[in-house]
């Protein structure tokens, strides 16, 4: 078992250094230019350009920078953004909670309303209710999340008042006064970014659940004498798998930041230091936020692995025999 | 600093913008309630993007033009009318024939932290300009025509010019840094790049990156404590949220688009609850046509002449813009130099720009429906900004008019780093972009015009003419205000015949601004970049105003 994570460890890192060359590389292809970076699109002349001749000398190429960016991440730095010279492990940890707050809160609410969907669904089939809830939530999901947040705002924020429009809020006196403000601000973002999943997971719950729900397995174990209630641990231990799949895709976008959700919110998250980065060839950053969702990714994956080990039986014998026959 | 997108300078120009002369609902009331203090409030104002700095000589984004104005104070500023205006200098003379500008300041200023501001900071501000390390450029152009600078007492500034400098002044809009505390810091990375101490109208309070600058009134400020306790630059990235978080009563200012500003002039619940307000602003487009000889089209005169008779700017003012801008009929903005009367501008005259190019040789294949001289077909690719509707759409009306006159324009969109490569490089046939100038008739043009300019600086239309060459250099010489404007109007007339730039129009700045705001005089750099402009701004303290 050990021997097996250490294995996946190990074998994420030329991932890693492959992802940072690939970014580095797009971004230093883009047009990139320091006289453009210090005229802040404004007016220079051509004197002024050759007043800085000398420190245009001293620019470093792509690759002189990419060494010393790699150099010093060795060193856990990941340097200074270019844009406003803060170190970039700062300029992404002030992004980071809002995107991870926004996200978590919208993982919560899919799945908190998706899955007891899934079930009413899945232990109803057909039935009318289940049909209306199913186009229902098909007609969310293709709402498009830009026309869903305007029309939420311009409802709740503008017309109704009873929800801020956008922006995140100030610290209150007490701690329940900044969760209580807090979740005010962050509830239409969340709607916003849940609408889209709860087709998703629906469906996903739906077809596990029936697919459970029919097996001989349950039949029998209720021929037995088990309760209904057992019966349904039973049941919710065979859906596991598919449930803990689907979390490998979450773990990476709970980071990942929506930018526009963020944009039309005006949240300070991810997704907007993104978008900004890359309008500013701000490379430092647009690698850091890279790596991090690189490492989330594989983070990810790491993690429904070694759940799968714990939940299922089935594969741990699998994937340990075959780490011993490798090893 | 940051790269910028044209449209980001556009907005940033929208958003600083506020009140004018053609309001078009009855301007807010100057007054507060009977027996109500006038001082205290909030104001709240959107910026769509983020400072990169708040060095004040390494700012060269708008929104850090924006707090370096409030938070610093300069030698000199503009007026309303785009006037020189005394702000910390209370006086200045030039002698020695216009090479020495000596300014005095006034006395008994200090900085936020209580320290006074005197001479030596003048000196130390202008000199981390022109160190070449701080990458300056937004502000060397000014300053490099300085032969030296002495500060024979704490109070005058003495500055010699390497020849009579006419734009001198407009340098001097230059915030001034306290020296004794950048002294011991790294300049570049100094913490009081992210919390400046300046000696102006409003102290920074604190940034929170993503969110919100906010500043505090200065009580002890010299021209008087502001009226507004409070100023939140709040950061809201689209155009549609800072409109609704007006609605929603969240800031006091918002831009409008032509189509918003056609829906909410006519809504009484609207302008009940806001004063809506247009003028025009500095900002305006442009096309360069490369007349370098790198084309076979746009080194002729007569083709540029022929294009500029071509489009139809009228008609896409009043299509696309509503009517809400003006046809550039210069390439001087009225507020900068007063239209000649005597000019006669070229006007969209499709037949007048079909004879002047059968004229060039270029004549209509009626195969092809397509021009050509020497075998070689009018076709040429026209770049722009991908990142503006208003671009897109100009071009594609252009285009249409083109074709009919049997010439092929491609349109090509890049993003603002990549069109700002091309640009430099004059890698381009023809090209949509846009400027502000900032006050001075020097500004913008001498770049755009001038041989110099071709190699580094911003003559990307590759254009040499003697004459205007001479010009240029005879109007940053000429000292005597007649003489100056002279100079340029013959400069205007001689761009208006040769056309190396067709200047398209100025569009307006529509706006609409809290009624709870009153106080506030119009610019046509908007709100806050004016002296003294945003320290007479009020807050009605009177709730539901």
């Amino acid at each position: 078992m050990i021997a097996f994570l250490v294995r996946r460890v190990l074998s994420s890192v030329p991932t890693l250094v492959g992802i940072s060359l690939l970014t580095f590389a797009v971004l230093n292809l883009l047009p990139n230019d320091p006289i453009q970076v210090w005229s802040g699109g404004g007016y220079y002349s051509a004197e002024a350009v050759e007043h800085l001749r000398s420190e245009l000398r001293l620019q470093q190429g792509p690759a002189a920078r990419y060494a010393s960016w790699g150099l010093a991440l060795l060193r856990g730095d990941l340097g200074r953004s270019m844009r406003d010279g803060r170190p970039v492990a700062r300029v992404i940890a002030s992004a980071l909670p809002w995107t991870l707050l926004l996200n978590l809160c919208s993982v919560i609410l899919i799945y908190g309303v998706a899955v007891p969907f899934g079930l009413f669904g899945a232990s109803s089939p057909g039935s009318i209710a289940d049909r209306l809830g199913r186009a229902l939530l098909i007609l969310l999901y293709a709402v498009p999340s830009f026309a869903a947040a305007l029309l939420l705002q311009q409802w709740f924020a503008v017309r109704l008042g009873w929800l801020p429009l956008q922006g995140v809020p100030d610290r209150a006196a007490t701690a329940a006064g900044t969760t209580v403000a807090l979740a005010r601000h962050l509830l239409l973002p969340t709607v916003c970014l849940a609408l889209s999943g709860w087709a998703l997971v629906a469906r996903y719950a739906r077809a596990a659940f029936r697919s459970a729900l029919g097996r001989e397995f349950l039949a029998v174990a209720r021929a037995k004498g088990l309760s209904r209630l057992r019966a349904s641990g039973h049941v919710v231990a065979n859906t596991a798998v598919p449930f803990i799949t689907l979390l490998a895709t979450i773990v990476p976008g709970l980071a990942g930041g929506s930018v526009i959700v963020e944009q039309i919110f005006s949240l300070p998250g991810v997704g907007r230091l993104y978008l900004t980065s890359i309008e500013a060839r701000d490379y430092p950053v647009v690698v850091g936020l890279t790596l991090l969702s690189a490492v989330l990714v594989l983070a990810g994956h790491l993690l429904v692995d070694v759940l799968y080990l714990v939940v299922d039986p089935r594969i741990r014998s699998g994937l340990l025999d075959e780490s011993t026959d490798a090893a | 600093m940051r790269p910028r997108s044209l449209s980001g300078i556009l907005f940033t120009l929208l958003a600083a913008a506020v009140l004018s002369a053609c309001t078009s609902s009855s301007p807010p009331k100057v007054g507060a309630v009977p027996g109500a203090s006038e001082y205290g409030g909030r104001f709240v104002y959107p910026l769509r993007t983020e400072p990169a700095t708040l060095n004040f000589v390494t700012a060269s984004d708008q929104p850090a033009d924006l707090v370096s104005r409030l938070v610093g104070d300069s030698l000199v500023d503009r007026d309303v009318d785009l006037n020189v205006v005394p702000r910390l200098a209370e006086s200045w003379e030039f002698s020695g024939a216009g090479r020495v500008l000596t300014f005095h300041l006034r006395p008994g200023v200090r900085f936020h932290d209580g320290h006074p501001l005197t001479s030596a900071d003048v000196k130390y501000t202008y000199e981390r300009v022109i160190d070449p390390k701080n990458h300056a450029l937004g502000r060397l152009d000014g300053f490099l025509p300085v032969e030296s600078l002495e500060t024979p007492d704490d109070r005058t500034v003495r500055v010699v010019y390497r020849f009579p400098y006419a734009p001198a002044l407009s340098a001097w809009e230059m915030p001034i840094l306290p020296r004794h505390l950048y002294e011991k810091e790294d300049f570049l990375t100094s913490r009081f790049n992210r919390a400046p101490i300046g000696s102006g109208p409003f102290r920074f309070v604190s940034w929170e990156p993503g969110r919100r600058i906010v500043l505090a009134s200065n009580p002890d400020y010299w021209g008087g404590r502001p009226y507004v306790d409070t100023l939140e630059l709040q950061f809201i990235p689209t155009q549609e949220t800072t409109l609704m978080a007006l609605l929603a009563g969240e800031i006091d200012y918002a831009s409008l688009t032509p189509v918003q500003w056609d829906a909410y002039t006519r809504d009484p619940a609207f302008t009940r609850r806001f004063a809506t307000v247009s003028y025009l602003s500095l900002f305006f487009y442009y096309i360069a046509w490369r007349a370098d000889g790198s084309n076979p089209f746009f080194s002729d005169p007569e083709v540029r002449r022929a294009m500029a008779l071509a489009l139809d700017r009228e008609e896409y003012v009043r299509a696309v813009l509503h009517g809400l801008g003006q046809v550039s009929s210069s390439l001087f903005h009225p507020a900068i130099l007063p239209a000649d009367p005597e000019s006669r501008p070229l006007r969209h005259d499709p037949q007048a720009a079909a004879a002047l190019l059968d004229h060039a040789g270029w004549r209509l294949d009626p195969e092809t429906g397509l021009r050509r001289k020497n075998g070689a077909p009018f076709r040429f690719t026209l770049l722009i900004f991908s990142g503006g509707e208003d671009h897109a759409q100009f071009s594609q009306v252009a285009q249409e008019s083109l074709r009919r006159l049997g010439i092929d324009m491609r349109i090509e969109r890049l993003d603002w780093p990549a069109l700002w490569a091309r640009l430099q490089k004059g890698d381009f046939e023809a090209a949509l972009s846009g400027t502000v100038p900032a006050g001075d008739p020097d500004d913008v043009v001498y770049g755009m015009l001038h041989s110099s300019q071709i190699r580094g600086g911003r003559n990307y239309a590759g254009f040499h003419d003697p004459e205007i060459d001479a010009w240029l250099e005879e109007g940053r010489r000429a000292i005597d205000p007649q003489a100056r404007s002279a100079c340029y109007r013959r400069i205007a007339k001689r761009v208006e015949e040769l056309q190396p730039y067709t200047y398209l129009f100025f569009p307006k700045v529509l706006a609409a601004l809290s009624r709870r705001v009153t106080g506030v005089a119009p610019s046509p750099r908007g709100l806050i970049v004016q002296y003294p402009g945003v320290i007479r701004l009020k807050i009605r303290q009177q709730p539901g105003g």
